[in-house]
């Protein structure tokens, strides 16, 4: 899970160009939109591209997709849900 | 009015500044740093195009000193090549699934204009004209037409970007040199083509002149395709008490013709050429009137530029540009001191 957690920040950076970000600057459990990283409605639709480029994985539901990016977390856990067994 | 270009056009003074110039058949800009223009958290999204041209118009409304930008109208040949190049390569990629949103928003011509209105708060009209050699003085046209209706001013420019992969399916179509030439020889070293060249170029421009007013526009033409007779008539319109004939001769043999037909309807009128400064692009026409107006506001010329120089008139009081694209769109344009 931390080795998810830490491919997923460098990810997430390296999507969004996040110049002055560091992995280690990004808080599992800090909320990535409005506070926090401060995205905004367009990077949720980069980050939704990641999930699907990345993991394979397709969000459907937006409402669904809003949980989903609450957090590194909450991205970490649902990619980690979707994996095989 | 403010100009990012291959020579130092932006920041610090243009009368000493060196002349850049290139043997690669290429002249990019000179950029600026961005932060102090845009906010860092949207900077990370925009590609060069993008930056130039919003830089540009931020610094172009700070020079005119106009509190409330009206209409924004901007003209570009080819957009943000850097966002359409990624975008049409990651369909391909993969197989038109999983696109990334921000080239594909950020590839659409009028793009820059949307960014522009978001961080000047501006919800007046807002138009992008992308009409090859003619997109720049559309927008001209239709921002005297908008001050003519009364517009009390308008933000007007132009942007063009190129890129490695641009620059080679255009050197295919011959386009530019076919061998690497010196742009200081430019104008010497007649053969098919010219050098490509890139810039963003804005202007705030008023109905009366203000304070800050830096050139007065009193005439302007466009011609498609013109014959030598209706070319002839066109450029005998304007000359009338022309002191300097401006022109975006660019060393293509193929079209040189034209200009010389200028030289021939303007004898004994100093002539100076600009596209060894900007190299050749869709809307570089718009550098040529940021030089125009800069030498009227100054009455000088930045001699580094223009070795070529000989003699000039004392004053200088009333510009002919003429430029064309590849022998197809033609603009003449007067300006005059205010």
């Amino acid at each position: 899970m931390e080795d998810l957690k830490s491919k997923l920040k460098a990810q997430i950076i390296e999507a969004l160009n996040l110049q002055d970000t560091k992995p280690e600057d990004i808080d599992d459990n800090a909320p990535l939109f409005g506070e926090g990283l401060g995205l905004d409605s367009i990077d949720s639709l980069e980050l939704m591209v990641l999930l699907e480029r990345q993991y394979h994985i397709k969000v459907e539901d937006p409402r669904e997709g809003r949980k989903i990016l609450q957090s590194v977390q909450s991205m970490a856990d649902f990619i980690q849900s979707k994996q095989p067994a | 009015m403010a100009a990012i270009s291959p020579q130092a056009t932006f920041e610090g003074d243009v009368f000493s500044a060196p002349l850049v110039h290139t043997d690669s058949n290429l002249l990019t800009c000179m950029e600026p740093d961005y932060k102090p223009f845009i906010p860092a958290n949207s900077l990370r999204r925009m590609t060069r195009l993008l930056k130039m041209g919003l830089t540009t118009a931020l610094q172009s409304i700070r020079d005119s000193g106009v509190e409330a930008i009206g209409p924004i109208v901007t003209g570009t040949g080819k957009g943000s090549l850097q966002d359409t190049e990624k975008f049409i390569r990651e369909i391909e990629q993969y197989k038109e699934t999983a696109l990334n949103p921000t080239p594909f928003i950020q590839s659409t011509y009028n793009s820059v204009n949307g960014l522009i209105a978001l961080q000047v708060k501006g919800t007046a009209y807002n138009n992008t004209f992308v009409h090859r050699g003619f997109s720049f003085e559309n927008a001209l046209l239709d921002s005297m037409m908008l001050l003519a209706e009364g517009a009390p001013n308008t933000l007007t420019g132009a942007l063009e970007e190129m890129t490695a992969e641009h620059f080679y399916i255009k050197s295919r179509i011959g386009f530019w040199k076919p061998t690497p030439t010196d742009s200081r020889q430019l104008y010497d070293q007649l053969s098919p083509g010219s050098i490509a060249g890139e810039g963003a170029t804005f202007f705030v421009l008023t109905g009366t002149p203000t304070p800050n007013s830096k050139a007065v526009i009193t005439g302007f033409r466009m011609l498609y395709k013109p014959t030598a007779a209706k070319l002839a008539e066109g450029l005998a319109e304007f000359k009338e008490g022309i002191d300097l004939v401006l022109t975006g001769r660019n060393g293509d043999s193929r079209y040189e013709h034209f200009y010389q037909q200028a030289d021939t309807l303007f004898p004994g009128i100093p002539q100076l050429s600009f596209k060894h400064l900007s190299g050749e692009h869709d809307t570089a026409g718009a550098f040529g009137m940021w030089l125009a107006a800069q030498v009227l506001h100054t009455q000088q010329i930045p001699a580094q530029w223009f070795p070529m120089l000989k003699a000039l008139p004392a004053t200088i009081n009333r510009v002919l540009l003429y430029n064309h694209f590849y022998g197809e769109q033609h603009t003449m344009i007067v300006l005059e001191r205010v």
